[in-house]
């Protein structure tokens, strides 16, 4: 009988289903625009004036100009590399943190779990807003410091069902045997828990990608994000005057833009938990 | 959800449908507060809402006079203007015979005492009463001879003595007192204008401990009838108010308007004003168009509702007799260079800055095109402003621009590093910076935003950690002194000079000008300093902004002052009219 690997199994039941195909190509869509934006190809000159102020939606500017006659379409592309380079370099920093605390103080247990079991209860016990505010404080305003903030602030999910997930599987007979033939602490670890529990963060990637993008949306609506460039959050803070003026489009624009994306990881973050995790496997 | 949109949109209008029928028999004037009020001790009122309420029920020793511009202080509790020693040191006030405080229990027999030259005297001691930590301690600091030191020696004790008899603080006779000063002090008659020197009584004190702010009792024209602190606030004429009458001069122009119809009356002329503490701007807009609230500093989000071009009231609000009133606003804003940068010591640099700004452009896009282009630090409607008077760096010339540019050494911005611009988190100022900032690029000018909360701005400031900020300056009484300080090199940061400006020959002016009294001589030096410090562009200058209302037509006497807080008194509303235009609403 001819057996399919778990991921080329996961990826045919995700291509059956059309929704979680299309979420997953949004996602691609959005990551390619970003790409695009950063090296520069599209976008790079979002400053530039292309018409009046606040010109309405036409086929000639698409959302619309900004009170400065930029265009916003060119606004949202580049609100799209800021937004999708959040959520990379946050995922970047707080995967690598949540899985080594997590599988460290699953497998080891005793000192080393109560002191990080210690560390992320006092980690999530701060609300996280109040937390994001003040590492951006220490850290200067921008972008960069937004990254930092958001890092340091998404791991303790991963982190807790890490660990939950490894003290589950030490016990288990494959870990027993690797022990049995002479295996150390490493190699069980990390050669033999870890690949059984990857489902996992890439599940909680999806899922805690877009939470990082809304953050960095209302982080910089609240003046707290990125500066001097454009992002959704500063596109909806302007609009927030604007529409007292019957000026909607920059507020769609980035509303929209937002939606899409934010829709799209949570579906496909429910397709990969269906088709990923063994235990609703068939359902 | 659906199916209970029509219960609840009747609901509501049920509930606007059943509000009170109105009152057309007694004048009463509905205003609204945009800030809850912490209560009425009047040195603790720090800002200008509570100034508002506290002027309606207390009195200070003088005013300013509602209709004359520029401003100028007249006698209110005072007999009249002060007697002032020729070294400007010494000051003798006469208060009013027959002024009565408020009928209170904490008088005898309940009946409101004579005010008198006591009364004076404890109001001044008691904002220098260091138990009290009064907000408005600032503007006695360091000013009248001994006051510094009663208030030390009282610190540690128990409770101030106020027997104690002051050195600068002396009673003369019951009605004359004489205040000593250390220093010459031409802006002290505008703090006895402010509501911290508002007269109290010391028996309302003592009696109501600390719930003193919340039971006024004073010598003003209205009474405290009721406060609910974040709903509204109610007054009744004081019936035992003393004859205070309508002026009848004015500004020119004022006649015209209208604003002496009741000039001789005895004031106050309404018998009520209701206050609508209103937060929010949207239910500010909807009151007044419920014809709920007589008068209305437009939200600037309804301005384009309000006001057509910029200039103009909406066709269909003239149809309901609504009046617009606008008014310059004695402020300014401005970009500040900090004079303790290295870059900034470069006349031609800011210059070429200057001239790069296109505030035409500003103008229309962050004040609907209603602000005037500042020349220089003075705003109009003070001593000191010339109008024909125009900086010839306050304007768009590309051309120049860059000239001066490559003249200061950075030929189309060449080996200039990046300048970084200190502003508040606010849209309005994000945006004002990303205009200022396209502005700059024309001539290779790189600026770069730096967002702050106010604390963070303020702090930058002071400690001078900043390449440039913006920000805007409100007159605190009506002297030029107020803006020329703004550069004046001792008051540099921590102190209000945030540009850490320093021009010896400017200084020098300002020692001079300091010490006059309001002369036309003054008025020259202020004259020659703002016109001379202008040209070596100190600040970007940016705009005196324009303040706007909508009145009902009921509403008469109203004209826009800087200091509202002594107007209301002279508010009148025509019932006739209001009765009539009433159906329209």
């Amino acid at each position: 009988m001819k057996t399919n690997s778990l991921w080329k199994d996961s990826f045919k039941q995700l291509a059956r289903d059309k929704i979680s195909l299309i979420s997953l190509l949004i996602v691609l869509f959005y990551a390619l625009v970003a790409i695009l934006s950063a090296t520069g190809i599209i976008a790079a000159d979002w400053s530039k004036e292309v018409g009046g102020s606040n010109l309405p939606p036409s086929f000639e500017h698409f959302f619309g100009t900004d009170f400065l006659g930029r265009s916003v379409f060119i606004k949202l592309i580049r609100g799209t590399q800021i937004a999708m380079s959040v959520g990379l370099a946050t995922s970047l920093i707080a995967i690598p943190i949540g899985v080594v605390l997590g599988a460290v103080a699953g497998y080891f247990g005793g000192w080393v779990d109560d002191l990080i079991t210690w560390l992320y209860t006092t980690f999530s016990s701060i609300p996280n807003i109040m937390l994001l505010i003040a590492i951006t404080m220490i850290l200067g305003k921008g972008l960069f410091a937004v990254y930092v903030a958001l890092g340091a602030t998404s791991w303790v999910n991963l982190c807790r069902l890490i660990r939950g997930e490894v003290m589950k599987h030490k016990e288990r007979e494959y870990v027993q045997a690797a022990g049995a033939i002479g295996g150390g602490h490493f190699r069980k670890l990390f050669i033999h828990i870890l690949p059984n529990v990857t489902h996992i963060v890439i599940i909680n990637t999806s899922l805690q990608f877009q939470v990082a993008i809304k953050s960095e949306v209302i982080l910089s609506y609240l003046g707290l994000g990125v500066q001097g460039e454009p992002s959704w959050g500063t596109m909806i803070d302007d609009a927030k005057l604007e529409l007292a003026k019957g000026v909607w489009w920059q507020l769609a624009g980035a509303t929209l833009a937002m939606f899409f994306i934010v829709l799209a990881f949570n579906m496909l973050g429910d397709a990969l938990r269906d088709s990923l995790d063994p235990k609703l496997k068939g359902k | 959800m659906k199916s209970l949109m029509p219960v609840l949109v009747g609901l509501v209008l049920l509930t606007i449908g059943c509000s009170k029928e109105r009152n057309f028999d007694e004048r009463e004037l509905h205003l609204i507060s945009p800030e809850k009020i912490a209560g009425f001790d009047p040195i603790h009122g720090s800002d200008l809402y509570s100034a508002n309420e506290m002027g309606k029920v207390y009195e200070g020793l003088y005013e300013f006079h509602p209709f004359k511009r520029p401003y100028e202080l007249v006698p209110n509790l005072a007999e009249s203007l002060p007697n002032v020693s020729a070294d400007g040191l010494t000051y003798t006030f006469v208060v009013k015979k027959g002024v009565l405080f408020r009928d209170s229990p904490v008088f005898k027999d309940g009946l409101g005492r004579e005010l008198s030259a006591d009364d004076v005297l404890y109001t001044l001691k008691r904002l220098a009463d260091p138990k009290l930590q009064a907000k408005g301690w600032w503007l006695l600091d360091d000013r009248i001879l001994g006051l510094n030191e009663w208030r030390e020696k009282n610190a540690p004790l128990e409770a101030s003595n106020y027997d104690e008899v002051i050195e600068g603080l002396k009673k003369i006779d019951g009605y004359t007192l004489q205040i000593k000063l250390k220093k010459p002090y031409p802006q002290f008659l505008y703090a006895l204008a402010m509501n911290y020197t508002f007269i109290v009584a010391k028996e309302a004190v003592e009696h109501y401990g600390k719930e003193f702010l919340n039971y006024p009792v004073g010598t003003g024209p209205f009474l405290l009838d009721k406060f609910e602190q974040s709903n509204k606030i109610v007054y009744i004429k004081n019936p035992k108010f003393r004859e205070k009458l309508f002026p009848s001069e004015g500004e020119e122009g004022d006649e015209k308007q209208g604003l002496f119809a009741d000039a001789g009356k005895k004031i106050p002329l309404v018998d009520k004003i209701i206050v609508d503490i209103q937060v929010e701007s949207q239910p500010k807009w909807l009151l007044f168009h419920k014809a709920k609230a007589d008068l209305l500093e437009i939200p600037k989000d309804n301005f384009d509702q309000a006001v057509v071009g910029g200039a103009d009231l909406a066709p269909e609000l003239k149809g309901k007799g609504i009046r617009l009133i606008k008014n310059p606003m004695l402020d300014v804003t401005f970009f500040a260079f900090n004079h303790e940068d290295p870059l900034f010591k470069n006349v031609k640099l800011r210059q070429a800055m200057s001239l790069a700004w296109d505030r035409g452009e500003a103008n229309k896009l962050f004040y609907n095109n209603t602000a005037i282009e500042a020349q220089s630090v003075i705003p109009p409607g003070l001593g000191g402003y010339r109008k024909e008077f125009k900086n010839p760096f306050v304007k768009l010339d590309l051309e120049l621009a860059k000239k001066l540019l490559a003249e200061a050494g950075y030929p189309n911005g060449k080996g200039l590093p990046e300048i970084t611009i200190q502003t508040r988190n606010d849209t309005i100022s994000r945006n004002t910076i990303e205009h200022f900032s396209k502005c700059m690029n024309k001539i290779g000018v790189k600026v770069k935003i730096g967002v702050n909360t106010w604390p963070e701005l303020v702090n930058k400031v002071t400690k001078k950690q900043h390449q440039m900020y913006t920000m805007a300056w409100g007159a605190d009484y009506p002297d030029a002194e107020n803006f020329l300080g703004l550069l004046f090199c001792p008051n540099q940061s921590p102190g209000s000079n945030g540009s850490n400006y320093c021009n010896p020959a400017f200084d020098e002016l300002f020692r001079q000008s300091t010490i006059l009294q309001d002369t036309p001589e003054r008025s020259a030096f202020y004259e020659k300093m703002n016109e001379m410090v202008a040209l070596d562009v100190p600040w970007i200058f940016g705009f005196n902004r324009t303040k706007f209302y909508l009145s009902h037509a009921w509403l008469k006497n109203f004209k826009y002052s800087e200091y509202t807080h002594t107007q209301f008194q002279y508010l009148n509303v025509d019932l006739e009219v209001k009765k009539e235009l009433s159906k329209k609403f």
